[in-house]
């Protein structure tokens, strides 16, 4: 018996049994398609922009990010150039990716991962979780930590103001507002404030303009949407002319940051607790 | 012709008609029709029946040649005045006319602004429909259906009626009844009616005949004259005679085809 | 008794107008208007309460003209193609955002689609100086597949939102009722009816046949374009004013004729005050069901309407019809 043969042998089997699970494990991907225009914001703003290869015609920031090829939409990407792009991994989100997609991704051997977080209270644990996935845990805690603190800064302001009742406008004409469920109604509570819609089935409902007279907003928020947004508004305004918004000139309009569970939602945040304050 | 009668109300001189680019179906058509005759208009199917009662009511242009209403042209009579002078029944009466009966035959009254003096009801117990008055056509039999149309055209007060094959699809109980109704207006109220048919029996019945080939007159008269052997052969392509009967009745014998 | 049951219709139309005014999320006492109550009263309820009862009065004699003029108990002021146009037309502004008009920018563009489809309609049909119901038929069903295929190609090139606002107009959208509108849509509306009523004994006549209509003294042609131009007006101004909702113009003349009758003298005002009356009080419940959240009154014509209509349809086969 050749007792150091022996050894070695055990050595190669186990060296061959940890070769797979190795290679698995230690590469983080060099090749990055982002599926959500949150996510490809997420990722430059991690410091990772350089490893992104694809993004959708949605992704409009930042800047750098609409150089990258696009593969199509958010529920309808184009599977052919998401191959052709040869990437090693692919991230979606659960809000406006298709799980069938994703699945179908992973039946071609596509690796991927699906972002989580839909709540402003989510996002820092879900960016680090996915710069786990990515290899890139610290760039992440990173940008995690910051906003972290960001939020912090101004859920502090809980103590002193008085609770004051808001609407946040998506578009006039139809009425659709912000409801339960979304970062802008998290937010508003996050400030200390109401939101008049967040007992609404929907998330986006179709409101009634009768329902926002009765409630009496004192602040009114619109999105912009649209670039003559405030012409668009113009109507609507008129007919709620009566609610204490309207008549003590509290009506701004905000810009998208918050409509993205992304970096933006810090900015978003503080633009809205600028105005109510 | 038409010696014992004083007053022509239609004619037709001339008058031909084709669609637009195709054969003509009707060709250099003569004859006319007088206050109170009554006139079976014999032919095959495809004859040109239906077009020439077309032309005569004014739904069809003729190409050619011209058609006088009471003198006029037929094509200077504005269309409620053309209404109350003439009346079209075409061959199929739509089943589905959501109407009752007493709506349809008030119908009749829209040409005139005034209404005339007959009422919905006089028109009805003329064609023997009075009990029918509120029923929907849709649930009477074909004749009474056709009756409650002939109400209409009563209602209208036209003094010449244009009939596509009324008897067309009836039982034998409801032509004969159709066919004495009509004869009954004629004599009581000097209406004049040409009839389209393809029955020769029926044609027999009549005072007066027209035979139609491919849109020209083969005859007309009474029928010993104009349903003659030689001009039924050439009409409907069979060998058929009419023979008298010894009680005055007539029958009809066929003959082999050549 | 006729009268008695026109009576009675009007009367209950009356009240479900009043009762879309005053009822809804909450109760509006009239005796007792303050403030918030009486804008809400003025500035909302009421355009909105009248536009739904010129969209649905509109929509209700175009159906009876239609089912008359064509001869079909399907028939339908949408079978045109009408809506379609419309539809095409007010997704591209509502997807795109445009501004153009002011205000009445998703009306107008509404109103030129419908237009132009109405156009092309009438253009197809026609044929040796007249409109021919089975050409006219084919032609809007045509034009109906190709607007709403192009309908489709823009959803599918456009963001969520837009999709959305379009869904939603679509089905009905009374929310964007407003007095600027209202003039417009009246205009057109009134003029459309004031042709059918005026012509409903031809209307009478067309229904035997173009024959039997010649042969009591009415130009089939004539009367069936005019119908068509009427029919046209009407839909477009409808469908501008609040989007394409469905069923009252094929359901409620049959109800009319059901209760009083077929002769169009009598339907086509009767088909005006209730048509108006189903578009609001289904426009209450699509208000009330869900507050402050709408549904919109197209989805609840639907809901009502669909049953209805499959109900209307085993009845006929009893019948033998």
């Amino acid at each position: 018996m050749n007792i150091p043969g022996l050894h070695f042998l055990y050595l190669l089997v186990v060296i061959f049994l940890m070769l797979p699970a190795s290679l698995a494990c230690t590469e983080p991907p060099k090749r990055i398609i982002s599926l959500a225009p949150n996510l490809t914001e997420i990722l430059y703003a991690a410091g990772l922009g350089e490893k992104v290869v694809g993004v959708t015609a949605f992704c409009d920031k930042p800047e750098e990010a609409k150089k990258n090829p696009k593969v199509g939409g958010m529920s309808n990407p184009s599977l052919e150039s998401i191959v052709s792009l040869n990437p090693d991994i692919v991230v979606l989100t659960t809000d406006g990716n298709l799980r069938e997609f994703e699945e179908r991704l992973r039946s071609l051997m596509i690796r991927t991962y699906v972002f989580k977080a839909r709540r402003i209270s989510e996002l820092p644990g879900g960016i680090r979780d996915m710069g786990s996935a990515l290899g890139e845990k610290e760039k992440a805690n990173y940008l995690a930590r910051e906003i972290e603190a960001g939020i912090r800064k101004f859920s502090v302001s809980l103590q002193h103001p008085v609770k004051k009742k808001v609407l946040f406008i998506i578009w006039p004409e139809p009425l659709i507002v912000a409801g339960p469920g979304t970062a802008i109604d998290e937010a508003i509570t996050l400030l200390g404030h109401e939101n008049i819609a967040s007992h609404s089935v929907v998330s986006y409902p179709k409101y009634s303009i009768e329902a926002v007279i009765r409630q009496s907003p004192d602040v009114i928020f619109i999105g912009k949407g649209h670039i003559q947004i405030k012409e668009m508004s113009g109507g609507l305004l008129k007919k709620i002319a009566s609610v204490p918004a309207v008549k003590n000139k509290k009506i701004f309009f905000l810009g998208d940051d918050l409509y993205r569970m992304g970096p933006g939602i810090v900015k978003g945040i503080g633009e809205m607790s600028a105005c109510l304050n | 012709m038409s010696s014992e009668h004083n007053q022509t109300i239609l004619e037709l001189a001339g008058t031909g008609f084709r669609y637009s680019g195709n054969k003509p179906l009707i060709k250099d058509l003569t004859f006319s029709v007088g206050n109170g005759e009554f006139i079976g208009l014999l032919g095959a199917n495809g004859s040109g029946k239906s077009t020439i009662l077309k032309l005569a009511g004014g739904i069809l242009k003729p190409s050619d040649g011209h058609i006088n209403l009471w003198g006029k042209q037929l094509g200077s009579y504005s269309n409620k005045d053309r209404a109350k002078l003439l009346c079209y029944l075409p061959q199929l009466l739509d089943m589905n006319i959501p109407f009752k009966v007493g709506e349809l035959v008030s119908m009749g009254l829209y040409p005139y602004d005034i209404p005339p003096e007959i009422s919905v009801d006089d028109a009805l117990a003329l064609v023997g429909l009075l009990d029918k008055s509120g029923s929907y056509l849709a649930n009477l039999s074909g004749g009474e259906r056709r009756r409650a149309f002939i109400a209409m055209t009563l209602l209208q007060g036209a003094g010449l009626l244009l009939l596509d094959e009324p008897l067309a699809n009836l039982d034998i109980k409801y032509q004969l009844e159709i066919h004495r109704l009509l004869k009954d207006l004629k004599d009581t109220k000097n209406i004049s009616v040409i009839m389209a048919l393809h029955d020769i029996n029926m044609a027999l019945q009549f005072k007066k005949v027209m035979l139609i080939k491919e849109g020209k007159i083969l005859g007309i008269g009474e029928p010993e004259n104009v349903l003659k052997r030689e001009l039924l052969k050439e009409a409907f392509d069979v060998d058929i005679e009419v023979r008298k009967q010894n009680g005055g009745g007539t029958w009809l014998s066929y003959g082999e085809s050549s | 008794m006729p009268k008695l049951k026109i009576l009675l219709l009007t009367l209950i139309s009356s009240l479900i107008l009043l009762s879309s005014l005053f009822f809804g999320q909450n109760t509006i006492n009239p005796f007792d208007l303050r403030g918030a109550e009486k804008d809400i009263l003025f500035s909302i309820r009421l355009p909105r309460v009248i536009v739904a009862f010129l969209m649905g009065s509109a929509l209700g004699v175009s159906g009876a003209v239609l089912q008359g003029m064509l001869r079909n108990p399907l028939a339908d002021p949408y079978i045109l193609g009408i809506s379609s146009g419309a539809a095409l037309a007010a997704a591209f502004g509502l997807v795109t955002g445009s501004y153009l008009f002011g205000q009445l920018s998703i009306p107008f563009s509404a109103f030129f689609g419908a237009s132009v489809v109405s156009v092309l309609v009438g253009a197809f049909g026609w044929k040796k100086g007249r409109l021919l119901p089975e050409r006219l038929l084919l032609a809007g069903v045509g034009l109906s597949f190709l607007f709403y295929a192009l309908l489709m190609l823009l959803i599918s090139m456009s963001s969520y939102e837009g999709v959305r606002r379009t869904m939603l107009w679509i089905f009905g959208d009374l929310s964007l009722a407003d007095w600027s509108l209202i003039p417009y849509g009246l205009v057109f509306i009134i003029a459309g009816m004031y042709i059918s009523v005026c012509r409903s004994k031809a209307l009478n006549a067309l229904m035997l046949g173009d024959d039997l209509a010649h042969s009591l003294g009415f130009s089939a042609h004539r009367e069936r374009l005019l119908f068509f131009i009427s029919v046209a007006l009407m839909t477009s101004a409808s469908v501008s004013l609040g989007g394409t909702i469905g069923f009252i113009g094929l359901l409620v003349p049959h109800i009319v004729r059901f209760i009083i009758g077929a002769d169009n003298r009598i339907v086509i005002p009767v088909c005006a005050v209730s048509g108006g009356a189903f578009l609001c009080g289904a426009d209450l419940i699509g208000r009330s069901i869900a507050p402050p959240m709408e549904i919109p009154s197209g989805i609840i014509t639907a809901v009502i309407g669909s049953p209805y209509f499959l109900y209307l349809l085993r009845k006929r086969d009893v019948l033998g019809t």
